[in-house]
């Protein structure tokens, strides 16, 4: 029997040697059966690391503080690229592990960037005349227009410009995958959709989704439209075809100055704006669009007493899974406000189901600088680093912002109220003070493209009339990679 | 070997400290290591598992029987393992961490792990190295700059050091 046993043990020494030898000498002093604990030095670097990535980053930087050999562990680039991984989500991770080639940014230094976020870069883009553009070569200075990013092209749609006439023609520029400071303006579109400004346009894949506006009659519509972009590998050209979406419901009634989103590439959301009769709304709707985009149906949310008060310039910012955030606008009484709420569609799986409103509650008081936080027609975009951008606007008194604020979503969502709304600097060109410009941002939420608006008048920049309409675009970068 | 006899089979493991376990053969290879030396033929005798104390190996056997008698459903297996590991102290996890690593159980490396992480989280720096058994090899200096470097990660952080 003895023998037999050495036999196995030896085997099995045999065996586990022959594996790797994941248990160093101190494994006798974690096994003497006392309280003495394990010596987490035992564990093998990946399962350690799986461990440490379901910890919050507090936690994964207080275990580097326990010791040397723990904090090079802890420190390790790979960890830090699947931390970043696991907070910002892959598309940004991948975009910089593309423009980080050449510095060779550690990873725990980009988190660490990212998560203070003092300040954004921004850079004035120049416009690039077409040699070929006989007449019109740039668009026109323009407010209340769209501004969106579809396969690497921004889409300038629409708009109101000076003497409150309505736009309506469709500019793009080609951006790609490099960013550089040129913006090289093509119209490609006229009277499709009809003239108008205070619409709304969305993203869904490589199309657009326009929704309502004013023209210049005054008249609010309630149209949907689609636009398919092409961008054509060997010529480098561009075409945008817009063609009114069939509806198969009713349609929500007319309406300016909504604000909207899309969510999750499939669907679009819109909120309040200014109705027929001039009065601000409060409604919620959905557009549910079939799988080619060939048909969309709208469904009112039900919703009970707490939902969001009637307003208008606000906006919505998709926030990922079934989450959507509402911030600011003009009230009923022609208040500015700057109340946040969270629409929630995560309890609803089909397509009119249980979307609920809650209010995220704070004090404005407790925010640094809390006076400076309501506005209408400003944008706020999703950022890496799962953030909202908020740029410009106009507060009650009409006078133009040109300041950056940032709502952290995890703060927000975990509660702590207190590090929720941040003052962001600017560094590089100021991109002036203005309202109802058009923003979006990249697929990797670094870079956050701003074009027009009002701005402050030449002659009296502190008076409100002192207004004009602005045709710069201007490019906001949120990580700026520089050598360590 | 076990299966050409088709009836169930027992194995006997021994800990570290020399304790001896009886356990079904179709439990015991949910441990890909135990597994490997019944199909290699070397499970006969005793076998014996250097590096399980008989008080974490009791803990394994526990789950390997529990979790092997819940037919294929992720759902039970899930609030069987949840249930299981609830009243284990840090200690135990630790020690668990170890064994399944060394017996290459996924499943219950997973659940540990998800374990350990639940219970470190918003624990301090003391406490962590007081339960993973850690030697503070940092001067004061040092430490104090490694603190000065993560400040950023801790403001508004409350740990609760309660155990």
């Amino acid at each position: 029997m003895s023998s037999e046993n050495q036999a196995t043990r030896e085997a099995n020494q045999e065996f586990i040697s022959k594996k790797q030898r994941l248990f160093s000498p101190m494994a006798e002093t974690s096994s003497n059966g006392s309280a003495a604990a394990a010596s987490v030095t035992l564990i093998p670097e990946d399962h350690l690391f799986s461990i440490l990535l379901l910890l919050p980053v507090e936690s994964i930087l207080c275990f580097a503080m326990t010791c040397k050999k723990l904090k090079s562990l802890a420190y390790s680039d790979s960890l830090w690229e699947s931390i970043c991984k696991r907070d910002w989500g892959h598309i940004p991770v991948d975009s910089l592990k593309g423009s980080n080639r050449l510095h060779q940014f550690p990873w725990k230094k980009l988190y660490h960037q990212v998560y203070l976020l003092d300040s954004v870069f921004c850079t004035r883009l120049l416009s690039h005349k077409n040699p070929d553009a006989v007449l019109e070569i740039l668009p026109c200075p323009r407010a209340s227009h769209s501004l969106n990013l579809v396969s690497g092209c921004l889409v300038l749609f629409g708009g109101g410009c000076e003497g409150g006439r309505h736009c309506d023609d469709t500019w793009v520029a080609y951006i790609g995958n490099d960013f550089k400071r040129k913006l090289n303006w093509q119209k490609i579109a006229s009277g499709i959709p009809s003239g108008r400004f205070g619409h709304s346009c969305i993203v869904i894949n490589d199309s657009l989704i326009l929704f309502g506006g004013i023209n210049d009659h005054g008249a609010r519509q309630n149209d949907t439209w689609i636009g398919r972009l092409t961008l054509h590998d060997r010529s480098g050209s561009i075409t945008l075809s817009w063609r009114l979406l069939d509806i198969t419901s009713t349609a929500p009634p007319p309406r300016g100055a909504h604000a909207c989103c899309s969510l999750n590439n499939k669907r679009m959301v819109i909120h309040g704006g200014i109705g027929l009769s001039g009065l601000r709304l409060g409604d919620t709707w959905i557009l549910n669009l079939s799988e080619d985009l060939c048909f969309g149906r709208w469904a009112q949310v039900v919703v009970d007493q707490n939902c969001p008060p009637s307003r208008s310039g606000h906006t919505l910012t998709h926030i990922g899974g079934e989450q959507t955030i509402l911030f600011g606008g003009r009230g009923v009484g022609y208040e500015v406000l700057h109340d946040v709420w969270l629409l929630d569609g995560a309890t609803s799986s089909d397509e009119e189901g249980n979307w609920r409103w809650r209010q995220v509650l704070f004090e404005l008081h407790s925010v640094p600088r809390g006076f400076d936080l309501p506005r209408v027609g400003h944008s706020a975009s999703l950022i890496i680093g799962r953030r909202l951008l908020i740029y410009g606007g106009e507060d009650s008194n009409r006078r133009r912002k040109d300041d950056f604020w940032v709502l952290d979503i995890g703060s927000m969502v975990n509660g702590v109220y207190r590090k929720m709304w941040r003052r962001v600097e600017s560094e590089g060109e100021r991109p002036n003070c203005r309202s109802f410009h058009g923003g979006c941002v990249d697929d990797s939420g670094r870079f956050l493209y701003v074009h027009g608006g009002m701005v402050d008048g030449v002659i009296q920049p502190s008076d409100p009339s002192g207004l004009r309409f602005d045709g710069e675009s201007f490019v906001v970068e949120v990580v700026v990679l520089q050598q360590p | 070997m076990a299966a050409e006899t088709g009836t169930p089979t027992t194995l006997t493991l021994k800990s570290n400290d020399d304790e001896l376990f009886s356990v079904a053969e179709s439990a015991a290879i949910l441990s890909v290591t135990i597994r490997n030396m019944v199909e290699d033929g070397c499970a006969g005798g005793v076998i014996p598992l250097d590096n399980v104390d008989g008080k974490t190996l009791a803990s394994v056997i526990t789950y390997m029987n529990g979790i092997s008698a819940i037919p294929a459903d992720e759902e039970k297996k899930k609030s069987y393992r949840d249930k299981f590991l609830s009243d284990k102290d840090f200690e135990t996890l630790a020690d668990m961490v170890l064994a399944a690593n060394y017996l290459n159980m996924s499943c219950l490396m997973d659940a540990v792990s998800a374990k350990i992480a639940q219970v470190m989280e918003k624990k301090s720096v003391g406490w962590v190295r007081r339960k993973f058994g850690i030697e503070n090899d940092y001067t004061p200096e040092e430490e104090a700059a490694v603190k000065e470097e993560h400040k950023w990660t801790f403001e508004g952080v409350e740990t609760d050091d309660d155990n």
